[in-house]
């Protein structure tokens, strides 16, 4: 088991370093107007930009370019953003943002989780009765109708009915509840279908027949063998979930004004930030690598057919 | 037909005076199964009665289709939701399981009274439960004071299975097990309870041969030393002979008949059962084509006139097309549902086949039916 997770960590490394070197490159080859903002670009003169992109040193070999920004890296420092926050140290400006997007999306996933569980088994318990009615709409609303639509209606009429404010205030526990029950819904919806799901198959095989057989009462066969089993495939996305939380929403942290992650990435892009870029390719890499490998660590905790070494299974005869 | 709540109720309260081996123990009266598919209603098992006695194993015989299946899980209250006990009785221990919908009833019958082995051990285990724990959960139901007391009646019924090390077995899981033992895991998880009655649904047809013999060797052995009653449904006539005191022969729905095993073997009036007997691959001849029964069962969403088994027949009377048989008493262990044994019907030869079997297989070499 240590063995191998000692393998996967360093091929988890590697991806994460191949993608990055991969977007790093790529990002070279873009024009180098972007390394300035609108103002100096306009007031600088030719040989005031190639001197000031001398400074930056993206006029070297893209290599030695990388060598450079890894060995930054190492000690901690992802360089500074040039474009969207000028001059502005990332790892600060991520210090900033990410702790709101983080504690929305915990808060979402908390409560998409817990409910979302709860709605699946009660959907798969009492199968095609009005709770597995209402609970296939309600999927097919959050799935079907575009987010924007009821993202909207919740800020403004949920707001309205309940007295609570349109826009995130941090100082105002009573405006982050809209946003983490937006944060909660479509999460709900798919933890909900797919514990349905994987639950109605699990009934219909034949060890859930051996158990009622054997006298076990459907409330336990339920809780102790059809949730216990079909909670496995879905662990594997439980890590992923959780990590990528910091990446925020870009729709519900713009409509309630929330200074977090959500669409940072997308914005970095098109101001050509290269730095930001890089360093946000860098973190959402990792966390995804990083969400993959724990989950495969959760598979093999929650199922003992999952052996995460090469070793073979030995089987005995009768 | 109503089905009230108080006399739930009364049904559900079970006579616990001890029958006496040979005794009737359960007896399936006139039963009735429909199941709702698509709409469309389909009569599964149609008035079929059946008998099993204290400690004696009863084999139920008949191709796909025929109900068996569906006849054995009904005592158990274990038929899929779409189907369900339409008329007829089960009494067993004073009480009707026919007239059983709560789960509350059944709980008290499922495992402790009336436990099931089914076909398949490589689906019949939770794949990701230990062997044990799912032995020790049908008895800290039960039969066990605590968590304890119910690993230690696991760890017997391991050991009684014939497994060795069983505390090593008790903590692996089911796919660390070939499929001969996961049968064994499965048997001991059925009899933890201690049941009065065990239903083999075709434990040993997902078995290879050598694996079926020291399953069936170890069922018979389990019968004998917790004197239990064996309801054994297979189409495997091998098996039967070896396994059954009693055998029924079911066909669309209904037993045609039952008797005990030599009877059965050597004596059988019902030419369903003649055709049955006639299939058994080793009494073939070489150079001959072995026999198969021509055409399929009939449709079971359709009413059936006259005796289902008719247009097979290359035997079938006139009157086989137009009213269902009554049984016929061939002795009083011994009866047929065919219009052949009614006094008016022509005198009909049993097949060359047939004879054949008693030449091949003398008294004696059918090992139930010694009863």
């Amino acid at each position: 088991m240590l063995r191998y997770m000692l393998k996967r960590f360093a091929q988890s490394i590697l991806t994460v370093a191949l993608v990055v070197l991969a977007v790093f490159m790529l990002l070279r080859l873009m024009p180098t107007s972007g390394y300035f903002s609108r103002e100096d670009y306009v007031t600088m003169d030719e040989a005031a930009r190639t001197a000031y992109l001398r400074t930056l040193g993206v006029l070297d070999d893209p290599f030695t370019q990388f060598g450079r920004f890894a060995s930054a890296l190492a000690g901690g420092d992802l360089g500074r953003s040039i474009t969207v926050y000028p001059r502005t140290p990332i790892t600060e400006i991520l210090a900033e943002k990410i702790p709101y997007s983080l504690w929305f999306g915990v808060a979402g996933i908390s409560v998409s989780m817990a409910l979302g569980l709860l709605l699946g088994v009660m959907m798969a318990r009492y199968k095609d009765g009005p709770t597995d009615w209402l609970g296939t709409a309600y999927v097919v609303v959050v799935r079907a109708v575009p987010s924007l639509i009821y993202l909207f209606l919740i800020q403004t009429a949920a707001s309205r009915l309940l007295g609570l404010p349109m826009i995130f205030y941090a100082d105002d526990v009573s405006s982050w509840i809209l946003p983490a029950a937006s944060m909660a819904l479509p999460g709900l919806a798919w933890y909900a279908i797919w514990l349905r799901r994987f639950m109605v198959d699990e009934e219909n095989k034949d060890y859930i027949k051996f158990a009622v057989a054997k006298g076990v009462p459907r409330g336990k066969v339920m809780t102790g063998h059809v949730l216990r089993n079909a909670i496995v495939p879905l662990v594997q996305y439980f890590p992923t979930q959780v990590l990528l939380t910091i990446t925020g929403s870009l729709i519900i942290e713009s409509i309630y004004s929330i200074p977090g992650m959500g669409g940072l990435l997308v914005y970095a892009i098109r101001q050509h930030d290269n730095t930001l870029v890089q360093a946000l390719v860098l973190i959402y890499s990792a966390l995804v690598v990083a969400g993959v490998f724990l989950g495969d660590v959760l598979m093999a905790l929650v199922d003992p057919r999952i052996k995460l070494s090469s070793a073979p299974v030995e089987r005995e005869a009768a | 037909m109503m089905r009230g709540k108080t006399e739930n109720a009364a049904a559900a309260r079970l006579d616990e005076s001890p029958v006496a081996p040979g005794g009737l123990l359960l007896e399936a009266d006139g039963i009735e199964i429909g199941f709702t598919l698509r709409g469309r209603h389909l009569s599964a098992v149609r008035r079929a009665s059946l008998t099993l006695r204290a400690g004696e194993t009863l084999a139920v015989v008949g191709e796909s289709g025929s109900g068996k299946s569906v006849l054995a899980k009904s005592f158990l209250g274990m038929l899929d939701r779409n189907g369900r006990v339409e008329a007829g009785s089960i009494l067993y221990r004073g009480a009707d399981l026919a007239r059983f919908s709560a789960e509350k009833d059944w709980l008290r019958i499922r495992g402790r009274r009336i436990a099931m082995v089914f076909q398949d051990p490589m689906t019949a285990l939770n794949p990701l439960k230990t062997v044990g724990a799912q032995i020790a959960e049908a008895a800290i139901l039960h039969r066990a004071a605590d968590k304890r007391a119910a690993r230690d009646i696991a760890l017997e019924m391991l050991e009684r299975v014939g497994m060795t090390e069983p505390a090593r077995r008790y903590a692996q899981y089911p796919h660390e097990f070939s499929g001969g033992m996961r049968q064994r895991a499965v048997i001991a998880a059925a009899i933890a309870c201690g049941p009065e009655i065990l239903v083999c649904d075709e434990p040993t047809t997902a078995l290879d041969v050598t694996i079926q013999a020291q399953i069936l060797g170890l069922i018979k052995n389990l019968q004998r030393d917790l004197g239990m009653s064996v309801l054994f449904i297979t189409h495997d006539l091998g098996v039967v002979a070896r396994m059954a005191d009693r055998i029924a022969v079911m066909y669309a729905g209904q037993v045609v008949e039952e008797g005990l095993a030599r009877e059965i073997f050597y004596d059988a009036r019902h030419p369903y059962t003649w055709a049955l007997l006639a299939s058994l691959p080793q009494l073939g001849l070489k150079g001959e084509e072995l026999f198969a029964i021509r055409g399929t069962p009939p449709s079971l969403f359709k009413e059936i006139k006259g005796d289902a088994f008719a247009p097979r027949n290359p035997m079938a009377l006139e009157v086989d097309f137009e009213f269902e048989p009554p049984f016929f008493q061939v002795s009083p262990t011994h009866r047929a549902k065919t219009w052949l044994l009614d006094p008016r019907a022509p005198r009909l030869e049993e097949p060359e086949t047939v004879r054949r079997l008693r030449a091949k297989f003398p008294q004696g070499s059918i090992q139930g039916g010694t009863r």
